[in-house]
């Protein structure tokens, strides 16, 4: 029973049938103690919670707030078990989970917090956002990224919140989690074409954001002054 | 000026260090970067700009949350 069980997690976890090729998992199922209804949840539980940590990391950024951010996490796993049977075993769980996350975000969150939509940002022209290009002179680059790298994360997480939502969340998808291009855009709900404008667009006026900070800081303890 | 390799380097570089260019453009990419010093540069700062929000962005979610969603999730079970 134990051992039955012990082959079920191990089978589950890796995608790699382990030397029982025509396992039934259903009837392997039923033996459990808790009834056949315990099995899917402790898979969920296996499988989906341990992203507990970086959906909620996810919220804070979009709700701006640790008791929504909660909520927010709450909400995306109940909705993500009640649809548990519609996963498929081996692709992308990450990426099915943030899915679920933003649209419960854009359905509930985002009208509660009355923010203005944010999509018409992309029909912007780039001058109206700041310069695309870069203005910085070649050798003072480094200095930038030495800059850039000894910010302070309030003052990183600050930059972010403050540049428009989907590009914030485009930035965010693709350097804090890693997505491709092709998932960012399953997530979003957006062609890679947008993902590629919001993210590039982002992190310039990140860039911009934090390298103007690094600038007034490095001119105010040059001179000493106090603004 | 214009096939020095900077402009094509420039406009594709976010593309190029995540992976997301064909093999032949980014071996174009990473050829024209090891003997362009402005690019270089460019990079750096690219890169840096990813670890810094990155490292900036990690959150652990607080335990009360963990036992929350433990919690609702064995109550919607249970109503099953």
């Amino acid at each position: 029973m134990t051992a039955l069980l012990e082959l079920d997690r191990t089978a589950t976890a890796v995608p790699v049938v382990v030397d029982a090729p025509d396992v039934d998992w259903r009837a392997m199922n039923d033996t459990a103690d808790a009834g056949p209804q315990a099995e899917p949840r402790a898979q969920f539980e296996e499988q989906a919670l341990p992203f507990m940590d970086q959906l909620y990391a996810a919220a804070m950024r979009m709700t701006r707030n640790p008791a929504d951010a909660a909520d927010l996490v709450q909400e995306t796993f109940v909705k993500a078990f009640g649809s548990w049977a519609t996963f498929t075993q081996g692709t992308n769980l990450k990426a099915w989970l943030y899915r679920i996350l933003t649209n419960t975000y854009i359905n509930t969150y985002r009208k509660k917090q009355r923010e203005p939509y944010q999509s018409a940002i992309d029909d912007l022209e780039d001058w109206q956002l700041g310069g695309a290009e870069s203005t910085t002179a070649s050798s003072a680059r480094s200095a930038e990224a030495e800059a850039i790298d000894h910010m302070p994360a309030s003052v990183v997480k600050d930059a972010l919140q403050s540049i428009p939502e989907d590009f914030r969340m485009a930035v965010y998808l693709a350097d804090v989690e890693g997505f491709a291009y092709q998932e960012i855009a399953d997530i979003m709900k957006t062609p890679i074409g947008t993902v590629m404008s919001r993210l590039h667009r982002g992190r310039r006026l990140l860039r911009d954001l934090l390298s103007d900070y690094a600038k007034e800081r490095g001119i105010t303890a040059a001179t000493g002054e106090k603004k | 000026m214009s096939d020095c390799g900077c402009d094509k380097a420039r406009r594709d570089l976010e593309e190029y260090l995540r992976n997301e260019v064909c093999k032949t453009e980014a071996k174009d990419i990473r050829e024209h970067l090891e003997n362009c010093p402005g690019c270089q540069d460019e990079a750096l700062v690219a890169r840096t700009l990813t670890d810094v929000v990155a490292r900036a962005c990690k959150e652990t979610a607080p335990d009360e949350l963990r036992d929350q969603v433990l919690s609702r999730l064995r109550a919607i079970q249970a109503t099953h």
